[in-house]
This record gives C-alpha cells, structure tokens and sequence, in this order.
C-alpha cells in the first residue's frame, strides 16, 4: 500500500506504551490512517477516518486556543505521563468522572474499568468530599459522572451527590447498567429527589444477543424495564450504546428509532464506538468504527431522517473525539435539524458543560411556572440529542488529541487525568495508570 | 441610558410608578414575543398607557436562555 504523509503527531507504542513518533497518513483505499513504527516492536497503523480526506480536514472546526485549564501542574515526563492535568494540556475539564467503586453486578467482557471484582475498597464519604474539593481548587465545578464499577452498588448515592451540591456542582449523571433501577422500586424517585439529573443508560441495542456479546447476559427486558422507571420518576434517560463493529453496528437505526419513541424520557443517544482498552475480549477488527463511518450508518439506518451534514464535532476537544446533532421533535411528529454548533461557539468546556447539562438534565425545581419557564421546560424536553464519543487506544492515541481531552477522571493523588490515558493499557493489559 | 430610566419611578419601597402617565404599574398578564413564539408572563404594567416592567434579572436570566434555545447558541 502506498501512503501520502500529511501531518506528524505521536503516539504510543501499543505492545510497550512508550512515547512514538507517528504520521498521519492517507492509504490508497481514500481512508487516513494512522502509521507509528517502535524501534523494538515494529510497525504499527491504525484507521482513523474511514471517509474522504478532505471531509477529515473540514471536520475540524474547533479553533483551539483560549480554553487551557484554570490550574495546572509542572510536566516532567511529558505527555501521557504526568497527566493530572499538566501544563502543556490545552483544555480545560468539561465532565469528570467519579469512580466509586470497583464492585459492579455485571462482569461485562467489554470494559474500560475493568470492574467486577473490586481490588480497593470504596472511597469513603470523606475521600469523595476531598475529591470533590480537589476539583473545584483544579477549576471546578465541573459536570459530574458518577461511575464506577457500577455506582447504584452504593446505597449512599443521594449523600455523594448532596456533598457535590453543597461544593457548588450542578449536575450529576449516573453512568449505570440500570440493573438496580430496573429491579428496585423506588430507587429513581430516590436518585431523582437527590438531585441525579440523569440516567447515563449502557443501553447497547434491541437484542439480547447484542447484550450476551457485550454484557455476557440477556439484558433487554432489563434495560426496559429501567427506562420505564426513569421515565416514572420523571429523571431523564440518555441511551448510552457501546458500538461494536459486527456486533451491534447494525442496530444504531433501531436503537435511535427507539430513543425518539420514548423522548422526552429518552433525552438522546450518545455512541460509542467500542476502544480496545481496559478488558476488552473482542478482537480489533479490521476496520475499526470511525466517526464518518457512524454517520453514514445513522444516515442509511434511519432512512434518512438523520443526516450526516446534520452532525459536528468538539469544539472544545479535538473535533475528533466527538460528534453531536440536536433535533426539535415538531408537534406534527417531525424532527427538524437545529443549527449546527459549529465555530464561535462552545469552544470553551465551560459552554459544553452548560450545553450538556442543558440538553440532558433534568429541569424544573417545582416551583410555579410562568411562559418562560413552561417554554423551556418544553424546548427541553423537545430537543433530541444524537452525540457520540470515539475514544483512543493504544493504537490509535494521537497525543495531539489527548492533550485537548476534557474528560477527566478525578485522582485523588494526581488530580484530574484525561480519560484517554487514565485507561490506557498496553496490549498485554498493563495500565499507565490504574493499579 | 437617562432616557430609558425615565420610563418608570422606584420609590424608597421599591414600589414602581409610570414616569409618563403618573400611576403605579400594576401585575398583569404580559406577552413577550420573539421568533414566532409568544411567552405569557406576569409582570408590573401601566395600566394606562400599557409600559411594561421587565426586570433586569429576568431579562439576563430566562430571556436571555429563551433567547439561546430559539438561536441554538
């Protein structure tokens, strides 16, 4: 295959995670690939945009620059390996996640956290507040994902979130199997009265062989059910899918076809293509799911109905980390395309923290409402979000990228970690990061 | 700025009165209308000649989030 070299970046070695050289490249299939050669472990590519190339250079529509986070610390080894976040990160946090324990009710063969069964114990109350503390002094607040392990394992879920509150945080979703919501009654009246502002739903398809592959059970009755009582206690539901290339890339129609049915329960879908991260027991395929690649199967699998020129990517992260369209789901049962957010704005993590929180929160406090209150109450609960996330791997982790991460995990000893190099893992399973 | 401020008169109790025609501004059912879309709130009118009283909170709090839904800012 010949190759025509455009740009230069690094990246890591896949077998021993050391810092490489790396080159973008287009092959001769149109495709741009990633190419990085070890010197003692060999040549190494990966897909990165299976789509034409000139599509790839017009994605990026994120300026860059002007979005650095608040406080910083000294880097010594450089990039992946002091993160915390160093001063050579160019973004600031928009969403972090809050790992509160390892233990987790399934034992998915697919991974990034490697849960299940737990190794530390779980933070206390007290180590949670002092992360949280940590956060809001590294330029907090900052949207909140509880996670884990799975967090509903935790009965002392309202007092985390009601500590986050008390510190100044705003918004709190739950990244959940929704195992103990589907099964206890209750349970989402009681993370709603919290102050949850929504259910982050793995929600993989509508096949249960779709969750024996992914989750090693058959979960759709479950997932259902969970959905139903969400929707109950009035906490919004965001369908969480992880994508995998011959397992479940042909159920995104299905899947979004579902989540319009059951909006505004359902506020929207957020993909993600699956990374070979963490425990991963698929093989990589061939062609791995790329960003243009989920945008022609949304297209061809909802008939149209939601387009590829519909879609952006970040503009406070790397464009090539993420996708979104917002919708109006008309009275007349349409759905319209809302502007693009493209250029100019939410470039900044703070903006994509309230977008996000706006999109997919809960809102309402109770109290009476005038016809403000009732149209964005309304407006809200219209909206339609299709989003997704493409997370990097060993194989295709462009340091360039990383650097403009705005998730974190919150480390209690290093501070917030990009999320990307938090779960990094070399192909025998070692962690840059975690224990 | 002198020019608008003149529209109403707050008194030491924070009571507001129409500078133009000289009687308090009563609550009463006001429209606000913007891109097609029509927003019944109840503000502080003149009962005379219609001025309405949009507070400073509310026009930076929900109009300017109204305001952002219909623009997709």
């Amino acid at each position: 295959m010949s190759w025509r070299v455009f740009a230069e970046t690094e990246s890591v070695c896949p077998v021993c995670l050391r810092v490489i050289a790396a080159e973008k490249a287009v092959g001769e299939d149109g495709y741009v690939y990633m190419r990085k050669r070890c010197p003692e472990h060999g040549e190494f590519s990966a897909l990165l945009w299976e789509g034409d190339f000139v599509d790839y250079l017009l994605w990026n529509t994120a300026p860059g620059g002007g979005n650095e986070p608040a406080v910083t610390s000294a880097a010594e080894k450089g990039c992946p390996y002091d993160c915390g976040l160093c001063e050579r990160h160019e973004s600031a946090g928009c969403c972090v996640l809050l790992e509160l324990t390892e233990r987790c009710s399934l034992g998915c063969p697919v991974c990034f956290a490697s849960a299940g069964e737990a190794r530390r114990p779980d933070p206390t109350l007290g180590e949670i507040a002092a992360l949280y503390d940590m956060l809001m002094a590294r330029g907090g607040p900052f949207n909140i994902q509880l996670s884990g392990g799975e967090p509903t394992m935790r009965d002392d879920l309202p007092e985390i979130v009601r500590l986050g509150r008390e510190r100044g945080f705003g918004f709190f979703q739950l990244n959940t199997n929704g195992l103990r919501l589907a099964d206890e009654p209750g349970c989402a009246e009681t993370l709603r009265a919290a102050g949850v502002s929504c259910a982050f739903l793995q929600f993989d398809g509508l096949r249960d062989s779709t969750y024996m592959a992914l989750r090693g059970r058959a979960l759709l009755e479950t997932k259902l059910r969970a959905i139903d009582r969400c929707a109950a206690a009035g906490l919004p539901v965001v369908l969480v899918p992880t994508l995998a290339p011959g397992v479940n890339a042909d159920e995104i129609g299905e899947i979004l076809r579902f989540a319009l049915a059951h909006a505004p329960a359902v506020r929207g879908v957020h993909f993600q293509p699956i990374s070979y991260f963490g425990r991963c027991a698929l093989p990589a395929p061939e062609r791995r799911l790329t960003i243009p690649r989920v945008l022609r199967e949304i297209e061809a699998q909802t008939g149209g109905l939601m387009r590829r020129e519909h879609f952006a990517g970040g503009g406070a992260e790397s464009s090539y980390c993420s996708f979104h369209a917002s919708y109006r789901r008309e009275s007349d049962g349409t759905l319209r395309a809302l502007p693009r957010r493209t250029g100019g704005c939410c470039c900044k993590s703070s903006e994509a923290r309230d977008f996000v929180a706006g999109r997919w929160g809960a809102c309402g406090d109770g109290e009476p409402e005038d016809g403000f209150d009732a149209f964005l109450r309304e407006a809200n609960e219209r909206v339609f979000t299709v989003s997704g996330m493409v997370f990097q791997d060993a194989d295709n982790l462009d340091l360039e990228r990383l650097r403009r991460c705005y998730i974190n995990e919150a480390d209690p000893e290093r501070g917030p970690v990009p999320f990307c190099a938090y779960n990094l893992t070399a192909r025998d399973g070692r962690a840059l990061y975690r224990g | 700025m002198d020019e608008q401020k003149s529209y109403y008169v707050i008194d030491p109790e924070g009571k507001l009165t129409c500078h133009k025609c000289g009687v308090p501004l009563v609550k009463a059912n006001a429209v606000f209308g913007y891109l097609d879309n029509a927003f019944p709130v109840e503000l502080p009118v003149c009962p005379k000649c219609g001025f309405v009283y949009v507070p400073e909170d509310l026009a930076l709090g929900k109009v300017l989030s109204v305001e952002k839904v219909l623009e997709d800012k």
